[in-house]
């Protein structure tokens, strides 16, 4: 992706030769024809400054604290009714003898296709919790520090047909000039159906599942489509694979400008009066002589979308569903995040994975309980000697 | 959950042990590791081994109030952001896995202890340092602790990560404390505290249910010095005999308030109902390690050849 190049502080004399040479290779490198401004000043050094796409990306809304108009109301509106004890006790039982016997399957008693995997299939999902860090150590003696996901009680909640799909909101925006993909609707952390609207509840009644608090989508190829009520576990992912990670980062709330894109501000002393973390100037007075959009400002920092692409899982623990990868993912910790595999085409899956995804052994055996990356020391082993 | 009622009272067990382990005397001050079986003694938090009304199969198995001082690193750090039960609960695992490969000692602020780590760069491949703990820090597998020495006339002070795994060895050559918990002041100090001979014999306990508080005072160079010793409240140095303006000033910005503030306490400790889940939940585990290891050492001479 190319890089911005924005000039903030606007004065002529900064300009530094080799701003030619390196604007030079962003034009080749630019997707998009934008056009360039070329801008001649007095001292005679040449200016290139892109600044439509900058203009494209402010305009983009990035976060919004209202849910798509398409969706269901979820949470209950109602105040807290004052039921008596009595009549708490009976709404308890009716909720468990209506979910009591549809209690999700195991794989073996789903029927599901025997479907083959190929280098193109693109398989679920998964929802995790990031729950925070863990310093872990190579065979070499190096730390890594590792976050620990813990993968929630993820079950499918439909799978909608490629065609369908292509024929929705987000579908006929995704797929315009491209094939279209299915769509599985995922759902974790199970919760009381009080708390939720019942048309949220519907949602899950065809299916028989308890109400989720979290959904997701997953896009997938037709061959890696699920039937309702499929769980999935942190054995749907392979010791040692790529993932991608896909979080909402943490929010900074309204910032500054030295915080937010990292600028120097002001000296501290020497004289300063009143600009220490300013951001200075914004704009040059010659040509178009107005503020241009996308000049970077103090503003809400943080809470948005992003991916953190090719995370390596370094540990999974199939006791506590958990997952370990190597590095870090966007969020806080306790916050939800989006596990799939990875679209890097180097780290892709060359072998076929659990596919479409993992169900425990038909046998009765236990899977191994702690499965580590051969690059891992093992903590019950004995000292590193180097 | 502020409940005051049990706050009070983890307060009194917490005044009480502490008295007990920081008390300062001219005779000699000590601390008594109590058995497992805790006697309930006047005053003290009581800690019920078994359920009174309930028949002896209830039994509730209670780590002695000691761990928190002997395994501080077990205790998560208090940030509520960060927390989380369940990822501790598997670093704690992690944590008891490493120990059972490797001892890790008791040992306090004050302690001299020898660490051998696996060095690639040294000559055997294995490099030794000896050193007196002048800070130890960190939660789970974070857990630190800093050695210093003072070796060719020159200060020495390293880092070391508990449970890194290149850590081949740590020895506790003398098990004491001293009178403060981080003895970040022998950098100012005359290099005659922080020196200790690098082949020191690890030395025998007379009495081993006790931990020595040493009641050394140091002697600081002069000035000027790394920190401002003064603002500090140090029980373990001597009198610094600085001008009385230095003194106006630290009571100009010392806090003083700070010990009655029971919520900037409750924030920066584990509740004492957690402290007690996570040992009783690790204390019998470190018990069957520390029997292995006993049988093991007196195996020893068999078993080695």
């Amino acid at each position: 992706m190319a890089t911005r190049i924005t000039d903030v502080h606007g004065h002529p004399s900064c300009r530094l030769h080799f701003w030619w040479m390196l604007c030079a290779v962003f034009v080749h490198l630019e997707e998009t024809c934008s056009s360039l401004e070329f801008v001649w000043n007095s001292s005679g050094f040449g200016l290139f400054f892109n600044h439509e796409q900058i203009r494209t990306m402010s305009r983009v809304k990035r976060r919004t604290t209202h849910p798509p108009y398409w969706h269901v109301l979820k949470n209950n509106q109602r105040d807290d009714e004052k039921i008596s004890s009595d009549n708490l006790c009976f709404v308890r039982e009716v909720i468990q003898d209506k979910y009591k016997n549809k209690s999700p399957i195991k794989g073996s008693d789903l029927d599901i296709e025997k479907t083959v995997w190929d280098p193109k299939t693109k398989r679920s999902g998964v929802i995790a919790r990031n729950i925070g860090v863990q310093h872990m150590w190579e065979k070499d003696g190096k730390k890594v520090i590792c976050t620990v996901l813990h993968v929630l009680d993820n079950h499918v909640v439909r799978y909608v047909p490629p065609e369908e799909y292509a024929k929705s909101v987000i579908g006929t925006k995704m797929f315009k000039n491209r094939k279209p993909l299915g769509c599985l609707v995922v759902g974790a952390e199970a919760a009381n159906p009080d708390r939720f609207t019942r048309q949220y509840c519907s949602l899950f009644d065809e299916v028989g599942l308890l109400p989720k608090k979290r959904l997701a989508r997953f896009i997938v190829t037709p061959n890696a489509a699920l039937p309702p009520c499929t769980p999935l576990t942190a054995g749907h992912f392979v010791i040692g694979q790529a993932v991608d990670v896909y979080g909402k980062t943490i929010d900074y709330g309204f910032q500054g400008v030295v915080k937010r894109w990292g600028f120097k501000g002001g000296p501290a002393s020497h004289g300063a009066t009143k600009f220490h973390r300013r951001g200075g100037t914004i704009g040059t007075g010659r040509d178009k002589a107005r503020v241009w959009p996308g000049q970077k400002m103090p503003g809400h920092m943080g809470s948005e979308r992003r991916f953190n692409r090719g995370l390596k899982i370094v540990r999974i623990n199939m006791k506590y569903n958990i997952i370990y990868v190597k590095g870090t993912v966007p969020g806080p910790t306790n916050s939800i995040v989006q596990i799939f595999d990875t679209i890097l085409p180097r780290r892709r899956f060359t072998e076929a994975p659990p596919h479409p995804t993992y169900f425990p052994p038909e046998d009765g055996t236990l899977p191994q309980e702690d499965i580590w990356d051969s690059s891992l020391h093992v903590f019950g082993s004995p000292s590193i000697s180097v | 959950m502020l409940r005051r009622a049990v706050l009070q009272t983890f307060r009194q067990g917490l005044a009480q042990s502490f008295f007990k382990r920081y008390a300062v005397s001219l005779t000699e001050t000590t601390v008594t590791h109590q058995p497992i079986e805790t006697s309930n003694e006047a005053g003290e938090r009581s800690v019920p081994t078994q359920k009174t009304g309930d028949e002896s199969r209830n039994t509730v198995v209670v780590a002695p109030p000691e761990f928190r001082f002997m395994y501080p690193e077990f205790l998560p750090d208090p940030a509520m952001e960060t927390r989380n039960r369940l990822r501790e609960k598997l670093e704690r695992m992690d944590m008891l896995q490493r120990r059972s490969v490797i001892e890790i000692p008791e040992f306090y602020t004050g302690s001299i202890m020898a660490v051998t780590v696996a060095d690639a760069n040294s000559p055997n491949k294995f490099a030794r340092f000896v050193g007196i703990c002048i800070q130890r820090g960190g939660s789970g597998l974070r857990a630190w602790f800093i050695l210093r020495n003072v070796v060719d006339k020159q200060g020495v002070e390293i880092l070391y990560e508990m449970y890194c795994p290149l850590i081949q060895k740590i020895e506790v050559l003398r098990l004491e404390r001293r009178l403060d918990e981080s003895l970040l002041y022998l950098r100012d100090a005359l290099p005659e505290y922080s020196t200790f001979p690098l082949d020191m014999e690890p030395e025998r306990r007379l009495n081993n249910s006790v931990v020595p508080i040493n009641p050394l005072k140091v002697k600081l160079r002069p000035r000027p010095w790394l920190e401002r010793w003064e603002r500090q409240n140090l029980q373990g140095v001597e009198d610094l005999n600085l001008p009385q303006r230095f003194y106006d000033k630290a009571e100009k910005v010392a806090k003083p308030w700070e010990k009655y503030d029971l919520m900037l306490h409750y924030r920066k400790t584990i509740p004492a109902e957690e402290q007690e889940k996570i040992f009783a939940e690790i204390h019998s585990q470190l018990q069957q390690q520390e029997l292995k290891r006993k049988l093991r050492r007196r195996r020893g001479p068999d078993n080695e050849q």
